[in-house]
């Protein structure tokens, strides 16, 4: 019971900072991103090649700190990741959803982004081969934390977790604090009038997609520290961050972190009454239960 | 020669089974800006709920009720409108993301329900249906395909008239009134959700007649079958046909379908092993950036929606749209 | 990344070779085509095509069969059944081909059986179907003969896995099995198994493929605090769920299916976590050519084979052209099927798995006799439904590779399986 929650919050982070990017997203572009979590196997293979460059060029960068699996490499090759895929995520719009967007039909966009996530799924599949990846082989056992009941939890995901509230409350202050944060919350509530008031819109597009990768690289990397890196992770994980977006209010940047956790714990609470053969279908209800009791969202408000 | 077109004409009865799908998929997106992300979900309701009622008897789970054959595709059109009212009823109201999300995840769990759920339709071993109607006087050789075909194009035909008749109709002009515009035809106290919901229930008990096509042909039918990939490639033909044209919907379906088995072919054939070996990942690849490249260049498909100018305010109908 | 880049251009080289051995070693001018159906963009499915296309190879480096050189005509199946369906339709009505091998998945197999090789006549030999719905279509006399597969029904692997927990007096077992037709089936029958010689079960947890983690399914598995862990995964989930499970203090006593018998698995968990690892699986016979196919495929390969289906594609693809070479020239699909019980003999003569082997054949099958074929996954015999039985061997993980633990003989594995009841 206990060890189910406890795993919840950790699995739930990581959708957390998937679902941050995405809510922004489809909030202020108006269409449901589909490719969003491809952006997440982007940023674990980012991480995984940079992460053997590092420790390539100076092989102390290959020790791990302290009890976690994590070497210092991969601690650098986050941060590089966490920039490349934030490009990446400015090309894709540049090449594809800008100009999608430049000919009408938001809802055009969602198709696009159908096609895209196909495309980048199966080219990373083609570079990187199939088959399972990890970043470091050694087993790092968990540490118990209490006997009865029960309760175990890995370094690693204590370091994900850690990280992922860090990184958030770095985002929380930027948007609480800086100018930059205002505009985006301006943007965010009403373009419009936020155009009016002298923001570049194409500014804040930009800089959405930059802070949308690099969450979701971040998010992807501790994935794959916590489990493996394989092709398919972002299309395994694009239902539980939809409805991570959807719990928290689609716009409600805070919604979209605390929905992450919700979904996270409800996850693994399900397999407490469920068989686990369902547990698929878990975010899929935790969506429905929220679009009968609270079609907003947590946080989120009635927009058309 | 007779390999030839015995081939093709299997090619065409699965390629007219997918465009029966496409233009009930039409009707939700290109008539009524319906974004249904889960088109499978619908297709398998329709293709289970035909085996199952039709099927014959099976010891291990749900069915085989022997119903006459008419009846059971009947009855999995009707499964397919169900599951359409109750997604409908919860989401149509919302903005219309939560629509695209929400059938998406119908899609997942209803794979997953039928996976697991071995007592209703056999579990992940899928589900094994009846001989197929009329077996016993065709045989099941190329005299059995040829008269298959003939059925699955009447109905090809059939759906196509009536959607073409349901677009002209009052409720057609309503349709597109509301996508186009749905503050205006609330003004006209019309009530969107509801023509929305009746839209979505008619397009998926048509991909339900699809599903159960289907599940004839092959008299078999396994949660394989309802993975969210054939959602990707109604899409794709529908994209490519041209949203908003009944005539588009089919040729999309024969475009995709032929262009998805004939690059297959051809990979086989013509590409060394080493690639052979990678034949998959490309094929998406290549998919995917065929849709992507119809959304650039030509957004409006191989067969552009006819528009009806009834009113010349319809110029400006871009700018509307954004 | 280094291991990665390797292993490419290993493969790559590979499959280099194979394409010079096909071209060069002929000199027939007439061509026997066998169509394959098989999910080549899956990670796991491209070994098992690999497999396929090395035995037409060999089979063409001994002389090709009934006298003409041998041609595999790959298609991807995509794992979609609309596409291994199409597939297999134009390759037995553009291609002509009388022999189709393929498909892996159950869910692909039946309909390519159901609406292409059956009407057609054509012959159709699956490598890792294991659905129990084709032993029913049998049955009922749908298959018309045609349908055969080398991988050994699940019983005989459960029972064999339900042994091993009795010899190593485990009184408790979690059983993970991975959530599709095969996984489910082996899943309950190893439950009835234990319950049987009276272990008990402390929690049965299905695995679903392309789940995000599987955390919560290993807790659900460690909750009962079992003293061993049987496991019916594919190597992608199974790496995932035993690393999760070990480091979440799960015993090292582990009982697995054939299926984990993979390279991968055994790298990325860690050989060092993997010394109680007992795996099941159908058996290589006891004769001077017990090793052949592993040295052969080592040699090709440059590993040892690893990974599920491989043998089982190994011996579907041979026995296929064995009973081609039986029929003769020019024979149909239905011929060919007939013929499958003469290559698969007892009272034959026995036959090496290899290119020797075949030349040994072709001279048996001239001479009018029958053989007995000592296949990769066993002395392969079929029943009449197509289902094949085999003897067992356990088996645990080394630094080679694998290595064989105990022989269970066909007989031995009945009356086991026979005293369960």
């Amino acid at each position: 019971m206990i060890q189910h929650l406890v795993d919840g919050i950790l699995v739930g982070s990581i959708l957390s900072l998937g679902a941050i990017g995405l809510t922004m997203a489809m909030h202020m572009l108006r269409f449901a991103n589909f490719s969003h979590a491809e952006l997440l196997s982007i940023g674990a293979y980012c991480a995984l090649v940079f992460d053997g460059v590092f420790t390539a060029v100076y092989a102390p960068l290959g020790n791990v700190i302290g009890p976690l699996s994590l070497t210092w490499a991969l601690s650098l090759a986050i941060l590089v990741s966490m920039a490349i895929t934030g490009g990446s995520a400015i090309l894709i719009d540049r090449l594809v959803f800008s100009r999608v967007r430049a000919k009408g039909g938001e809802l055009s966009m969602v198709f696009a982004s159908f096609g895209v996530a196909m495309i980048i799924r199966n080219a990373l599949g083609l570079i990187f081969g199939l088959q399972v990846q990890l970043y470091s082989k050694d087993i790092v056992f968990a540490t118990v934390l209490s006997r009865d009941p029960l309760l175990l939890v890995k370094p690693d995901q204590i370091f994900s977790l850690a990280a992922a509230l860090f990184i958030m409350v770095i985002f929380h202050l930027m948007l609480s604090r800086t100018t930059f944060g205002y505009s985006l919350r301006a943007v965010a509530e009403n373009p419009d009038l936020a155009q009016v008031s002298g923001i570049n819109l194409n500014q804040m597009i930009t800089l959405i997609w930059i802070i949308g990768g690099g969450l979701a690289a971040a998010a992807g990397v501790f994935y794959g520290l916590t489990n493996q890196v394989n092709p398919v992770l972002g299309r395994d994980l694009l239902l539980p961050i939809f409805a991570a977006t959807i719990v928290g209010g689609i716009g409600s940047i805070y919604g979209a972190a605390l929905g992450g956790f919700l979904v996270g714990i409800a996850s693994n609470m399900a397999l407490l009454i469920l068989p686990s053969g369902y547990s698929p279908a878990m975010p899929f209800l935790i969506i429905l239960v929220v679009l009968v009791i609270r079609p907003t969202g947590l946080f989120g408000e009635e927009r058309a | 020669m007779i390999g030839i077109i015995s081939y093709l004409i299997f090619f065409t009865t699965v390629a007219a089974i997918l465009s029966i799908a496409v233009l009930g998929l039409n009707l939700q997106w290109g008539n009524s800006g319906l974004f249904n992300g889960g088109v499978v979900a619908f297709f398998g309701a329709g293709a289970y709920g035909t085996l199952i009622l039709g099927g014959t008897s099976q010891t291990a789970h749900l069915g085989g009720f022997e119903i006459f054959y008419p009846l059971a595709l009947i009855g999995g059109m009707v499964t397919a409108g169900l599951m359409a009212w109750i997604v409908g009823i919860l989401t149509l109201r919302l903005r219309h993301d939560y629509l695209a999300i929400a059938t998406f995840g119908v899609a997942v769990a209803f794979e997953n329900l039928l996976r697991n759920a071995e007592g209703l339709a056999g579990g992940a071993q899928g589900l094994r249906g009846f001989e197929r109607p009329l077996h016993a006087w065709l045989g099941d050789g190329f005299t059995y395909n040829v008269f298959f075909l003939i059925f699955v194009l009447v109905l090809l035909g059939a759906t196509y008239r009536f959607l073409e008749v349901l677009i002209r109709s009052p409720f057609g002009r309503l349709l597109r009134a509301m996508r186009e515009d749905e503050t205006a035809a609330l003004s006209l106290g019309k009530d969107p959700a509801k023509i929305r919901l009746t839209s979505l229930i008619i397009g998926s008990v048509i991909i339900g007649l699809s599903g159960g096509l289907y599940a004839t042909f092959y008299a078999f039918i396994s949660p394989q079958d309802v993975l969210p990939i054939l959602t990707f490639q109604i899409w794709a033909m529908l994209i490519v046909g041209g949203a908003g044209n009944n005539k588009g919907a089919v040729a999309g379906a024969f475009v995709i379908w032929a262009a998805w088995t004939a690059s297959g072919w051809g990979l086989s054939r013509f590409a060394p092993l080493e690639i052979q070996l990678y034949t998959g990942s490309i094929q998406f690849i290549l998919i995917g950036l065929v849709i992507v490249g119809m959304l650039l260049w030509r957004p409006q498909g191989l067969f552009p929606e006819k528009l009806v100018i009834s009113q010349s305010g319809r110029t400006n109908r871009s700018e509307n749209r954004e | 990344m280094n291991r990665q880049a390797k292993h490419t251009a290993l493969a790559l080289g590979l499959v280099a070779g194979m394409v010079g051995y096909g071209t060069s070693a002929m000199a027939q001018d007439c061509t026997n085509k066998i169509g394959a159906v098989l999910p080549t963009s899956v990670d796991w499915g491209k070994p098992i095509a690999a497999t396929a296309q090395y035995v037409v190879d060999l089979i063409n480096e001994a002389g090709g069969v009934a006298g003409c050189k041998v041609e595999l005509v790959l298609r991807d199946s995509q794992v979609d059944p609309k596409v291994g369906v199409d597939a297999a339709k134009a390759l037995v009505d553009l291609d002509g081909v009388q022999i189709l091998l393929g498909a892996v998945s159950s869910g692909v197999s039946m309909p390519i059986l159901t609406s292409v090789t059956a009407p057609a006549g054509v012959m159709q030999m699956s490598c890792c179907s294991s659905s129990t719905a084709f032993t029913g279509l049998a049955k009922e006399g749908k298959t018309k003969g045609l349908w055969f597969r080398t991988f050994a029904t699940s019983g005989v692997q459960a029972a064999v896995g339900a042994m091993v927990a009795r010899d190593k007096a485990y009184k408790s077992v979690a059983i993970m099995y991975k959530n599709d037709d095969w996984g489910q089936d082996i899943g309950k029958l190893i439950a009835g198994d234990f319950e049987a010689l009276g272990i008990k079960v402390t929690g049965s947890v299905a695995l679903n493929d392309g789940q995000a983690s599987y955390r919560a399914e290993v807790t659900e598995a460690l909750k009962g605090q079992p003293e061993a862990l049987y496991m019916a995964l594919y190597p992608k989930e199974g790496t995932a769920a035993v690393r999760e499970w070990l480091s979440l203090g799960g015993t090292q006593n582990m009982i697995v299916a054939n299926s984990l018998k993979s390279e991968e698995f055994r790298d990325n968990v860690g050989l060092k976590y993997l010394g109680n690892l007992v795996g099941t699986d159908t058996a290589s016979p006891r004769s001077q050519s017990a090793s052949a196919f592993v040295d052969q495929y080592t040699a090709k390969f440059g590993k040892a084979p690893s990974g599920p289906g491989l043998s089982n594609s190994y011996d579907a693809t041979m026995i296929a052209l064995l009973a081609m070479e039986a029929a003769g020239k020019g024979a149909d699909g239905t011929k060919i099927a007939s013929m499958v019980s003469k290559v698969t003999d007892s009272s034959g003569t026995p036959v090496t798995a290899d290119a020797a082997g075949f030349k040994k054949a072709k001279d048996v099958l001239a001479g009018g006799g029958s053989v007995f074929y000592q296949g990769a996954t066993g002395n392969v015999r079929f029943d009449a439904n197509g289902d094949v039985s085999a003897p067992a061997v356990t088996w645990g993980f080394s630094d080679e590779g694998t290595k064989e633990l105990t022989f269970i003989s066909l007989t031995d594995v009945d009356s086991f399986i026979a005293s369960m009841k």
